[in-house]
């Protein structure tokens, strides 16, 4: 038997189903996007719903806003989790604990967490009453569900940072000591440590770190939903709008979930081709 | 006796490989369903609100008739008709007995999931309605809920002498009171409600009157974008009625049975009122019918009937607020006063809210 159809056929028990259902999630999806499993009426094979939403305002909004929040979300989780690796790089007195608790937000259902900011951040909440109490303001000030989505990338920031600290922390900590030694002998500072070796040698964990954040809060439900701003949909909150019974427009729904994915794949490309880019150009100034 | 033995164990052995035929089921005699839904014996209700308390309510229905009453969790009435249209291909589904937000019919093919008509053989089908917020339910769900959609405010802030009534008083007090008015525009009907009336106010549209067509919505677009700020808009209805209960708004549009069962339960002030303005704002209802493919028809339409009785709707009424929903029951417990009963408006025509709502979000809320 070729080596080629017997890694095929072993593969396939495993591999293969999961390859087969997400296919057909994945075609049951495309497919719905253009007419067919129709909930709501017949089958009619049609561009009209991606039409529709090309032309609806709505669906041009929540890709904009979800885009923004995956981009800023995951550069700012990153960005945190930089230097609290570098410091947790060698253990000290301590380091344990801190490096737990980086990882504590894992054990905290996103929901909860969401909910528990909306009640410290609420009118009547601890933040505005206690600053009323010191007077740095007289009356609440409104902070729940802020136009500029600050609190869903804090939340964001909040709960992914223990993976983009996971997968940073192995790179980090698989440079060896003499490489950076020899870098701060020929005279390279922190900044040209950091950029010149670091960086360079953790390019691919981060890449993944910066991928699986902007993936995972591209496609964000939970934090939009609750603690988002009211005026602004993620593409999930606007698809699950759209399957609602107000509209009951699951063909159009399917065309915002195409679209989710889309964003996905293309996000990912795009970061990791610009975190080479950047990288290279760090090394090189 | 016999006849009744004969058509029970003949429709017990339909039952048991097939579901039962609509035409079967609808041209037996009341009695005889009663008889075919006690050998059910059992009955699943898909009602995505007050589930606890309706658990509670339904045991003076097992106890009349010796039929158990499964009401499931749901987690929205959105998420039970997905799961209906998701079932509605199997031979039998989950569901027997289904809740539905009235307007849920304008988008729904009635006669594709439920069993029916049903009105003609319920024996207080002429009570009851079938036409709720602006769908037609061909006769195949019957309204079970009453509700109004109001204004609900503080009366320790704000005096029922100086509730702004019209819509011009309304516009002056929101405009007196910036930030004070909260309303939400999706997940629950009171702020699409409040939309929807207040376009009906912007464009001078009366309940009474009939449009050939939607008249140009600029008008209502600008009222809203030049008011910005003295209106707050909210996540949903919990969302208005937590904030409200906190002292964060003054007034907010609101469901009355929604807040009614939450005053009930302790779970806001008591203090809170509501009142529905001249100028109108929706009301409406949720039906109830049987699943086409239900496992315990007889049952389900056996439920059906006894939520829609005149006792069980003055009950209602009583301990949830709700308008009734049967023209027999006695409807005097309700939050809301009965002289504005008469500013009670229609989610459909005239300008369909179907129309203006999905506008005001695209071209104002989320431009």
């Amino acid at each position: 038997m070729p080596n080629g159809l017997r890694i095929i056929l072993l593969l396939t028990p495993g591999l293969g189903l999961v390859m087969t259902l997400m296919i057909w999630v994945l075609y049951r999806a495309f497919a719905q996007s253009f007419g067919l499993y129709n909930f709501n009426g017949d089958d009619l094979l049609t561009l009209s719903h991606w039409q529709g939403m090309f032309q609806n305002r709505r669906y041009w909004n929540a890709l904009e806003w979800s885009g923004y929040i995956a981009v800023v979300s995951a550069t700012l989780a990153v960005a945190v989790a930089y230097p609290l690796v570098i410091w947790l790089r060698r253990p000290f007195k301590g380091s344990f604990l801190l490096s737990a608790l980086i990882k504590a937000p894992y054990f905290v259902p996103g929901l909860v967490a969401a909910f528990l900011l909306i009640n410290v951040i609420s009118y009547h909440g601890f933040v505005n009453e206690f600053l009323i109490w010191i007077g740095v303001w007289d009356q609440p000030v409104r902070m729940q569900n802020d136009k500029n989505g600050y609190a869903i990338i804090g939340l964001q920031v909040w709960k992914q940072l223990p993976l983009a600290f996971l997968l940073l922390s192995g790179a980090v900590a698989a440079i060896p000591d003499n490489v950076l030694h020899a870098a701060q002998d020929l005279g390279a500072g922190t900044w040209d440590r950091f950029r010149k070796v670091v960086l360079p040698m953790t390019v691919t964990a981060m890449q993944a770190s910066l991928i699986l954040i902007f993936i995972g809060a591209a496609g964000d439900f939970t934090f939009q939903a609750v603690a988002g701003p009211t005026r602004e949909n993620s593409l999930a909150t606007l698809m699950v709008t759209y399957q609602g019974a107000s509209y009951s427009d699951w063909n159009g729904a399917a065309v915002i979930g195409v679209t989710l994915m889309v964003l996905s794949l293309l996000g990912s490309i795009v970061f990791a081709a610009l975190v080479q880019i950047v990288a290279k150009l760090m090394e090189r100034v | 006796m016999l006849r009744k033995l004969i058509m029970s164990t003949a429709l017990l052995g339909l039952t048991s490989s097939a579901v039962l035929a609509d035409d079967v089921l609808l041209s037996m005699s009341w009695e005889d369903i009663v008889a075919q839904a006690k050998e059910e014996g059992s009955v699943t209700w898909y009602q995505w609100y007050f589930e606890p308390e309706f658990r509670v309510v339904v045991e003076a229905f097992e106890a009349e008739y010796g039929i158990e009453v499964s009401i499931p969790d749901v987690s929205s009435v959105d998420d039970a008709i997905n799961k209906m249209m998701a079932e509605q291909d199997l031979e039998t589904g989950d569901i027997d007995l289904m809740s539905f937000n009235g307007s849920s019919g304008l988008r729904l093919t009635p006669s594709d999931l439920l069993t029916g008509p049903i009105q003609p053989i319920l024996p207080e089908g002429e009570s009851l309605e079938t036409f709720v917020e602006g769908a037609d339910w061909e006769e195949y769900a019957v309204q079970f809920w009453g509700n109004q959609t109001c204004l609900a405010y503080d009366p320790d802030r704000l005096s029922a002498d100086d509730l702004p009534d019209t819509f011009v008083e309304f516009e002056a007090w929101i405009a007196e009171n910036p930030g004070q008015l909260g309303f939400n525009f999706e997940n629950g009907g009171s702020g699409p409600s409040l939309i929807h009336n207040i376009a009906r106010g912007i464009l001078g549209v009366a309940q009474a009157d009939t449009l050939a067509e939607t008249p140009d919505l600029q008008p209502v677009y600008d009222w809203f974008i030049e008011n910005e700020d003295n209106y707050i808009l909210t996540a949903s209805n919990a969302d208005s009625l937590s904030r409200f209960n906190s002292g964060e708004f003054i007034m907010i549009a609101t469901w009355e049975d929604f807040i009614a069962g939450n005053i009930n339960r302790g779970e806001v002030s008591d203090r809170f009122e509501c009142y529905v303005p001249e100028f109108g704002l929706n009301g409406g209802g949720n039906v109830v019918g049987v699943a086409k493919n239900a496992a315990n028809p007889a049952a389900a339409l056996v439920l059906a009937s006894w939520l829609t009785s005149a006792e069980t709707q003055t009950m209602f009424n009583t301990d949830f607020g709700t308008s009734t929903a049967n023209g027999q029951a006695d409807s005097s417990a309700a939050l809301v006063p009965d002289e504005d009963r008469a500013n009670k408006t229609v989610w459909g025509d005239p300008l369909p809210d179907t129309d203006v709502v999905p506008a005001v979000i695209e071209n104002v809320f989320q431009r």
